[in-house]
């Protein structure tokens, strides 16, 4: 106890001791952690270990040398397919499955296909690799996602519409028609317009009027003709067209 | 190679039409696909096994001519081990991951425990700790405080932390000694661990790059150093040496 307490012995009397020293020394438990001083703590919470800032991770940005891959042959396959396809049919419509369950999309396929529709599916990969090399890229941005085609020889738009609107979880997105390329909206306008026969026989109607009424007109008498072309030759000359306008006033 | 694999299942399919003819057996054909191209197992030509493959016995009290009552020295087991801190002919060792004692007991569970569960003839187990030198005194039960330091009542072995206290080798890998070194491991009375050669040197590698690509500007060492602002006066010397990674036995394995 006087080893671990050592107080300065008063100088005076009635002088209490300021300072007192207390000893300590080494501990021999070893079994906890000894209570660290606070400024020792400080210290060890000011120099921790700062990890460098973690870089970016493998993949994060694009790497600087295209990688080209090889075609394997499906691909091949599948391209020369899209190349037919886009040869022979008139009507490829893109449009997105939102998970169609499997029997209406073979309601779907069967009622499509009585108008002679077919549906495909193509990986959107190999789709659109193959029109980023066609004149068909402006299509490109139409494949994100779980996409379907629509495919006919003729152009069958108002029948596809007409299907489709039993259908809800297709969406239309866009067709290429006749070697046009339309929007959703494009494509319905396109649905309402009349047949190829119909503008036909208004255009021929249209001529065979003219030529009808020309005729017509031949057939009426003479002096009704000569005087519906003095009439026209008089509008067409401007002085006389003046001469009248003041021969009008001097009336007036 | 490849001709030769060829003209042999050539000869296997010629067998087979020799054998069974007609249309049934037309499709058969040599399944070339599923054939399994196994790991290379690893090499152990370079491996001797010593003659003596167990652990040996440890002596419980060491032959002196007279035994003397020491001090506790707890420098014994406080900082890192400066000896037996590496392989030397093992793969496999369990590492301290702090200081400690072992005494006599432990030791003898070690020792039976490894020698019963590994397998002799192409296992090898080394002791890299020494035997119990370290007296601890007690007093007699009952006894009154006071009268002098007490009678020897057993022997320690101090080991500080990253001291290897066995060695494994052999014709093994790590799977098939790991389980007896793990049972062993959580037994000892300071944390400890199974390593191998190569995961000791990455954990030192991991040290080393910790200090390098430390991105604090201020480090324990140069303010310890420079005595800034009067730290010395709460700090030991053994604080300065070893950076506050150590606090007595215990080791902390996040500082640098």
């Amino acid at each position: 106890m006087a080893a671990t307490l050592c107080v300065k012995l008063p100088l005076k009397q009635g002088w209490l001791p300021l300072t007192q020293c207390i000893r300590h020394g080494s501990k021999a438990v070893t079994r906890h952690k000894r209570p660290m001083h606070f400024l020792k703590k400080k210290l060890l919470a000011v120099t921790e270990y700062i990890p460098p800032k973690p870089v970016a991770a493998p993949g994060a940005y694009p790497s600087q040398t295209e990688r080209v891959q090889e075609d394997n042959g499906l691909v091949l396959l599948m391209k020369r397919d899209l190349r037919n396809l886009f040869q022979d049919c008139k009507m490829v419509a893109v449009l997105q499955n939102n998970s169609i369950s499997a029997d209406d999309m073979i309601m779907l396929r069967h009622r499509l296909l009585k108008y002679g529709i077919t549906v495909k599916f193509f990986p959107n990969q190999v789709m659109r690799s193959f029109l980023s090399d066609s004149v068909y890229y402006n299509m490109v941005p139409l494949f994100v996602g779980p996409t379907v085609l629509f495919v006919s020889k003729e152009p069958k738009v108002k029948e596809m519409l007409t299907t489709l609107r039993t259908s809800p979880q297709m969406t239309l997105l866009g067709a290429c028609v006749d070697h046009t390329l339309l929007s959703a909206q494009g494509i319905a306008s396109y649905s309402k317009l009349p047949s190829v026969t119909v503008v036909q026989g208004e255009l021929v109607s249209g001529l065979t009027m003219l030529t009808s009424r020309t005729a017509g007109m031949l057939q009426h008498h003479p002096a009704h003709l000569s005087a519906l072309l003095q009439q026209y030759v008089k509008q067409q000359s401007p002085d006389s067209n003046t001469e009248a306008a003041s021969k009008a006033e001097e009336a007036t | 190679m490849i001709s030769l694999m060829k003209s042999v299942v050539g000869g296997l399919t010629a067998i087979c039409r020799a054998h069974q003819h007609g249309p049934l057996y037309n499709h058969l054909k040599v399944l070339a696909a599923g054939v399994k191209t196994f790991e290379i197992p690893p090499d152990y030509s370079g491996v001797v096994l010593p003659e003596k493959s167990k652990l040996k016995f440890l002596n419980k009290v060491p032959n002196l001519k007279k035994a003397r009552r020491q001090m506790k020295k707890l420098l014994d087991i406080q900082g890192p081990a400066k000896a037996a801190n590496t392989f030397t002919s093992g793969q496999y060792a369990i590492v301290a991951m702090g200081g400690g004692y072992l005494h006599w007991g432990h030791l003898e569970m070690m020792r039976l425990t490894i020698n019963r569960k590994m397998d002799p003839r192409t296992t090898f187990a080394r002791w890299r700790i020494n035997a119990p030198c370290k007296p601890v005194t007690r007093k007699g039960l009952g006894q009154r405080m006071g009268g002098g330091k007490g009678a020897i009542d057993h022997y320690v072995t101090p080991v500080r932390y990253g001291r290897l206290i066995v060695e494994v080798g052999g014709k093994v890998e790590l799977g098939e000694v790991q389980h007896i070194l793990t049972e062993v491991a959580k037994k000892l009375p300071f944390p400890a661990k199974v390593m191998s050669r190569e995961s000791l040197a990455e954990l030192h590698q991991k040290q080393q790059d910790m200090e390098g690509n430390n991105q604090n500007p201020w480090t324990f060492k140069q303010i310890a150093e420079g005595n800034m602002l009067g730290i010395r006066k709460v700090l030991s010397p053994f604080d300065v040496r070893y950076q506050g990674r150590f606090t007595g036995k215990f080791h902390f394995p996040w500082r640098v």
